[in-house]
């Protein structure tokens, strides 16, 4: 009893602050939800309006939009992350020359805040300025303008996150695989496995576990980007790249439609733990549930 | 089945050599134990066997065919690890299967041969279990259960029993022995416990610092040891050993050790004042009224045997009697010994004279 009330006690700092950072403003959000608020208006009281925002979502064609290019650039982006990755992890087990460099290097755009990624790569892709439109038409003859081409500024943006979160994607990786017993592996290869046979029979379920974390993570963080979009296309061309965050955004900055924009942010938040709980229950819980 | 052929292997680590030239010729059938202190190479040795380390000098054939260059998925081999190395994720049944799986065999033939490799397992309430929920005891048994369904040319073992209490690694010892004479594969088995090695083995390899120093049966080892490491490593207790030198003494060809303790010499050529170490096994030491006077220091009764630590000076010499013994610290014990079972080694080569 003694050791539990002292857990409780040193937990506790941690438990107020959760609770008013956390808990309270997600409250506070939900209760936003169920009005009708926009505190910069002439008439800035809050009017409960039932489930009238709700309501509203359903018929709201930008949003559903927005939800459904949302689920397209996660998928893609964290399908590739994934991938890419996991090449890279393999890549880092091994020893090769400037291995040190080449890692430290590779981590570098983690620790860059997404705003500053968005900003560098505006400058990078702008036509008639940005280094890349410029070398793919001098090369290829291609040319490629973020601004017009709905295809171009959707397939930048994957470019983008995939460039700026694979490392955390590699580093989580390296950590599992790193981890690995090394026994099951030879004892595949005198069980007579081929290298593919042991990819899929051996590393893929003991790394299972570190992958689906790795995608929680990277689900979670890519349904809510909005800097890295807003500073590039600002959502377009047209409604191309729309994501939902950055529906939430204009809904709430230049609209001021705080109620309105809660009840999305409270639906987005419902669809991603509705992500988050299928993926877990088709990758992991059959294991689990044997425990 | 296969006989297995180590000729003349060598392995380095980077610029660290660990095998000095091991031969070691397997017949077909045979259980070959491999045993020896603690990083003495056994474990390397076999890993190079099942394909898992390369092999820097030499050549290992298995059958008829030179395996140096062959990956371990072609040696049709099986192989069990002192961890176990079961696939945590799958279940029993799976584990035992996967070998066979990986060979393509269909369905029917899995569940056929995983039930019955549980069945001579004792393992069939356990197939749809997963590693951690089995004990120590039932995991080395499905570890077993994947090497035996493969019905493979030799099995590997590397020190199976080491992580099982000491009751439940006396039932495994039998049991694998058993399973050798009801299978007869060729069988090497890794251990650095030598009662595993003298009682499992049709033979033995003694090993130490990446060098064979004796290949024999048991018994063999445990007659005509070739060294003092030999001697020393077979044998429970360890034989004795004493340094002194051959003398005349009284007109009588004796031993006597650096403390003066005289003790009876077999039949020698050597010359007096030759230089040599005493070996005498414990249980070969009876206790009597005319035999040599020590001090007792501890006396171990087990039951069924005595185990009495005496000394002389700086020597120290134990005796193991049948008979039930009790005698004070410090007071006069005389140990019988019959210069028949004595074994003498050159003090400077540790070499059998
Ligand atoms: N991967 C390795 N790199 C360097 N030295 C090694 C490696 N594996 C084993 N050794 C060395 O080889 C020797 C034999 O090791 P091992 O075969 O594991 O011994 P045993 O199984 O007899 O206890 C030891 O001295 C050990 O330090
Ligand atoms: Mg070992």
């Amino acid at each position: 009893m003694q050791s539990n009330r002292l857990g409780w006690i040193l937990l506790a700092p941690t438990l107020v602050i959760l609770f008013f950072f956390g808990v309270l403003p997600f409250i506070y959000v939900v209760y936003v939800s169920f009005h009708q608020w926009n505190p910069f208006a002439a008439d800035p009281t809050m009017i409960f309006n039932g489930a009238d925002n709700f309501r509203k979502i359903v018929f709201d064609a930008e949003f559903l939009n927005s939800v459904s290019v949302t689920v397209i650039f996660v998928l893609f982006a964290v399908i590739s992350e994934l991938v890419v990755g996991y090449v890279l992890a393999q890549a880092f087990m091994k020893e090769f020359p400037g291995k040190a460099i080449f890692r430290t290097i590779h981590t570098l755009p983690l620790i860059m805040a997404p705003i500053i990624v968005g900003s560098v790569w505006k400058l990078m892709m702008t036509p008639s300025i940005g280094i890349i439109p410029h070398y793919l038409n001098a090369w290829f003859g291609i040319s490629i303008n973020i601004g017009t081409s709905p295809v171009a500024a959707f397939a930048t943006i994957i470019i983008m996150d995939i460039w700026h979160w694979t490392p955390l994607v590699t580093l989580t990786l390296i950590a599992a695989l790193v981890s690995l017993p090394p026994d099951p592996f030879e004892q595949a290869q005198i069980d007579g496995a081929n290298k593919r046979q042991i990819f899929f029979h051996i590393t893929v379920p003991m790394i299972a576990p570190a992958v689906v974390a790795t995608v929680f993570i990277r689900l979670m963080d890519a349904l809510r980007t909005v800097d890295e979009v807003w500073m590039l296309t600002g959502g377009g061309p047209g409604s191309a790249t729309r994501f939902v965050g950055v529906h939430i955004f204009k809904e709430v900055f230049p609209k001021t439609n705080y109620g309105y924009g809660s009840t999305i942010s409270v639906i987005v938040l419902y669809l991603t733990i509705v992500a988050c709980w299928l993926l877990y229950v088709t990758m992991l819980a059959p294991r689990n549930k044997k425990d | 089945m296969a006989q297995v052929k180590i000729d003349n292997v060598i392995k380095r680590y980077g610029s660290v050599q660990v095998m000095h030239g091991v031969n070691v010729d397997i017949d077909d059938g045979e259980f070959v134990v491999l045993v020896g202190p603690s990083g003495c190479g056994k474990s390397t040795l076999l890993r190079m066997l099942a394909g898992l380390e390369e092999i820097s000098d030499g050549a290992i054939s298995i059958g008829d065919r030179v395996v140096n260059d062959v990956p371990p998925k072609e040696r049709d081999i099986a192989m069990v690890f002192q961890s176990y190395a079961l696939y945590p994720h799958k279940t029993v049944y799976d584990n035992i299967g996967f070998p066979l799986k990986m060979a393509g065999r269909d369905k029917s033939e899995i569940d056929q041969k995983v039930r019955g490799a549980a069945d001579i397992l004792d393992l069939t309430k356990y197939l749809k279990r997963y590693p951690k929920e089995l004990s120590g005891g039932q995991r080395q048994r499905v570890a077993m259960g994947r090497a035996i369904v493969r019905d493979p040319q030799v099995f590997l073992f590397d020190e199976p029993l080491s992580n099982l209490d000491a009751k439940l690694r006396v039932t495994m010892r039998v049991e694998i022995k058993e399973l050798h004479q009801r299978l007869g594969t060729t069988i090497v088995y890794v251990t650095h416990d030598q009662i595993e090695a003298m009682t499992m083995a049709d033979k033995i390899v003694v090993m130490r610092d990446g060098r064979v120093e004796q290949i024999g049966a048991p018994l063999d080892l445990y007659d005509n040891p070739a060294n003092v490491f030999v001697a020393g490593f077979i044998g429970s207790p360890s034989m004795n050993f004493i340094h002194g030198q051959i003398v005349t003494d009284g007109g009588v060809r004796q031993f006597r050790s650096d403390s003066g303790l005289l003790l009876p010499l077999p039949q020698t050529a050597l010359p007096d004042g030759h230089k040599v170490t005493y070996g005498i096994r414990p249980e070969h030491i009876a206790i009597g009224n005319h035999g040599v006077p020590l001090r007792v220091v501890v006396v171990e009764p087990t039951g069924s045997e005595t185990q009495v630590f005496a000394k002389h000076g700086g020597d120290f010499v134990d005796a193991l009697v049948k008979d039930r013994f009790k005698a004070a610290p410090n007071s006069e014990v005389r140990f019988v010994i019959d210069p028949a079972n004595v074994h003498l080694f050159d003090r400077t080569t540790e070499q059998r004279l």
